[in-house]
């Protein structure tokens, strides 16, 4: 057995390309996963039980099946509903929806941290809702609610890796046909894996420096 | 979408179950054996313990199921496509639970380490008896966790060639055309068997004997 | 000269800066029972964790039926003792803990017979009958198959107690026994020592229960600051306690209505 790792790293600007639309889905679906959590999650706690319980639907019906069986009804099941999406779309609609349902829980166990009193003592001073939310309940939480956020940024960028069983041409994607174009397959996971993993460890990296940052705010 | 379909995807739901099941135990052991390595004092085991976990938690699982798939032929061990997928989920779920038990190893009161000390246990009789148990019970929620989530994982299988649940939705879906309905009907036994383990678990867990003070 | 069931020389500690024992010399007599009394702080618990071989001295040496305890004195100095030296050194010595520290995965009878099972390597049905009847001697019988978190602390503290005796000892180390017991609780508990005393057990008992200390102890041992200031039998240190220290710390107890000496 003899591995050729040169055919693979020969691919350098390709690799880098397939990096770049991991890096890119990652960020902007785990920014619009976080932005549209957050929105379910204030739903939840401010409009009521019924939207309450309307909403806990899809959120568990969102954590309670595979990721691949929902960008697989999405991208195969779309179009016989004309929903016709190109793979990048669909992609980052799945990892952002599906973000969505475990973002929303993690601002829903930041919004029960903070104690009743404080949001009737920010009315009764007359803040608006949506001040009581921006200046009093957001800051409170974001200590409790960061670690897990981050943790699961870590986990929808390994699950990006998915998207390339609906050719979504990231890295996993592109690096495995690098591989098989080459005859070197084994050799392009390998590659595949270490990228993935120093990526992974990078991102845990920022990730407790940031708490670490941002830990010592804390006034409690 | 007919009722012999959905009968297909029930019976290959079998090999879901199956599969995460033994995937769930076999890391479990792992899992066990990664924290006794890693609280051994010994620092190659400890550094050996950690890259393990690193690295299985620090690449997705496809890239692992891909890897190991591909790497076993080479260096001439060939198994079949439902021991390739066990050893997978097996390898990547034991890193997770072992992350989940370092918490559960360190909120063992060490007075109850102590108090079997005077009984006389020694060390590797304390790991066994007191210290696994104890963090096994105070980590069970996250083991309940970790077993929905590899049930979720298990879709990721079919890349090795085994036809479970999600593998038979994309056959059905390929050869019938319906993709809408087979993929939710797939979706749905997701659903219901991931609560019926979450229910049986909080069951299960009412009736575990009680958790150390503190 | 009868050999001591423990023999204490020269014994120091400190942990980091602070001092917790400065040499401390005590002969535990066979059959009695001694008491270590002090303020918290005074090194009471450490000089006991020390007699358990959990905490080991910087300095002095402690012997238990003879043998040393901790280390080992060689050809070229003392070296700390192997896990199975050390576990064959106090295989005679049974200890309760302040917390109870029972097995909360274990029933009563498991907490009881585990040791016996798995160190004694007794066949389970003979370790159980052995433990059933160490938990009827405790009047735990009909608990045997509850779970820690099904007892009062009374009742756990009685189990532990009844753990350690399962094991044969022939001293018995007690950590505050009754410190963490709710006040109608602590009756039960000292009785059944009271009762092991009766047997001519030899114990040593760290506890802040003054009137079990003058009414059971033989020997009473007041410690402050590290410093074993003085031991005698309970009606010379109660009767009439000649030390400012000891004066001030029984005026605590005084207000507690604890002090019950003639």
């Amino acid at each position: 057995m003899s591995f050729d790792f040169a055919v693979i790293l020969a691919k350098g600007p390709q690799i880098l390309a397939g990096l770049g639309v991991t890096i890119l889905i990652w960020v902007v679906g785990t920014a619009l996963a976080v932005a549209l959590g957050f929105v379910v999650a204030t739903a939840r706690r401010f409009g009521g039980p019924l939207v309450n319980a309307v909403l806990a639907v899809p959120v568990e019906v969102l954590r309670g099946t595979p990721f691949l069986v929902q960008i697989f009804l999405l991208y195969f099941g779309g179009p016989y509903i004309g929903l016709r999406l190109d793979p990048v779309t669909a992609g980052l609609l799945g990892l952002s929806v599906y973000g969505a349902a475990y973002y929303s829980e993690i601002f829903r166990a930041g919004y029960q941290s903070v104690p009743p009193g404080h949001v009737e003592a920010a009315e009764c001073v007359g803040l608006s809702r949506g001040q009581t939310i921006l200046f009093i309940l957001l800051p409170e939480m974001a200590l409790l609610v960061l670690p897990p956020s981050l943790n699961m940024s870590v986990i929808l960028l390994k699950d990006t890796a998915l998207l390339s069983l609906i050719t979504v041409p990231e890295m996993t994607m592109t690096v495995s046909a690098i591989g098989s174009q080459q005859y070197a397959f084994v050799e392009s996971i390998v590659v595949l894996a270490l990228v993935y993993w120093g990526l992974v460890e990078l991102a845990n990296w920022l990730g407790r420096f940031t708490e670490r940052k941002i830990s010592k705010l804390s006034v409690t | 979408m007919t009722w012999s379909l959905f009968q297909l995807l029930l019976q290959a739901s079998l090999m879901t179950i199956f599969v995460s099941a033994i995937s769930i135990c076999a890391g479990l052991a792992i899992a066990v054996v990664l924290s006794a390595l890693r609280m051994s004092g010994n620092r190659l085991a400890y550094a050996g313990a950690g890259l393990f976990i690193s690295f299985f938690r620090g690449v997705p699982l496809l890239v692992q199921l891909l890897l190991i798939f591909n790497l076993l032929p080479v260096i001439g061990i060939t198994l079949p496509s439902l021991a390739t997928a066990i050893i997978g989920l097996s390898l990547c779920t034991a890193a997770y639970q072992a992350e989940n038990l370092r918490g559960g190893f360190e909120g063992v009161p060490i007075g109850l380490i102590e108090s079997a000390e005077m009984a006389g246990f020694s060390r590797m009789q304390a790991f066994v008896y007191i210290r696994t148990p104890i963090a096994l019970r105070l980590t069970f929620p996250a083991l309940v966790n970790e077993a929905i989530l590899i049930l979720k994982s298990s879709s990721l299988v079919s890349v090795v060639g085994l036809v479970e649940l999600t593998k038979m939705a994309q056959n059905l879906s390929a050869s019938t055309y319906q993709p809408l309905p087979i993929f939710a009907s797939a979706g749905l036994i997701y659903l219901v068997i991931n609560l019926i383990v979450a229910l049986a678990a909080r069951r299960a867990e009412a009736a575990l004997p009680g958790l150390p003070a503190k | 000269m009868t050999q001591s069931a423990i023999s204490i020389q020269n014994v120091s500690k400190q942990f980091g800066d602070t001092i917790v024992l400065r040499d401390i010399n005590l002969e535990v007599p066979r059959g009695q029972v001694s008491c270590l009394i002090g303020p918290s702080g005074s090194g009471k618990s450490t000089l006991l964790r020390c007699m358990a071989g959990l905490e080991h001295a910087d300095a002095g040496t402690i012997t238990i039926e003879g043998a040393p305890l901790g280390f080992v004195e060689g050809p070229d100095g003392r070296r700390r003792q192997s896990a199975a030296e050390l576990r064959r050194a106090r295989s005679r010595i049974g200890m309760v803990f302040q917390q109870f520290n029972l097995w909360p995965h274990m029933t009563a009878l498991g907490n009881v017979s585990a040791a016996l099972r798995r160190v004694r390597r007794m066949p389970r049905k003979e370790a159980e009958d052995k433990a059933m009847a160490q938990l009827e001697k405790v009047d735990l019988a009909a608990r045997a198959h509850h779970y820690p978190s099904q007892l009062s602390g009374g009742q756990q503290q009685r189990v532990a107690i009844a753990r350690a005796l399962a094991l044969d000892p022939t001293i018995m180390l007690f950590d505050e026994p009754t410190s963490a017991l709710d006040p109608e609780l602590t009756g039960e508990v000292l009785n059944v020592m009271r009762a092991l005393a009766d047997e001519g057990m030899t114990m040593v008992v760290v506890t802040h229960e003054i009137g079990f200390a003058a009414s059971v102890g033989n020997k009473v041992c007041f410690l402050d600051h590290g410093r074993l200031l003085f031991h005698d039998t309970p009606d010379k240190v109660f009767a009439a306690p000649r030390n400012p220290r000891l004066e001030q710390f029984l005026d605590t107890y005084l207000d507690r209505g604890a002090f019950l000496v003639q």
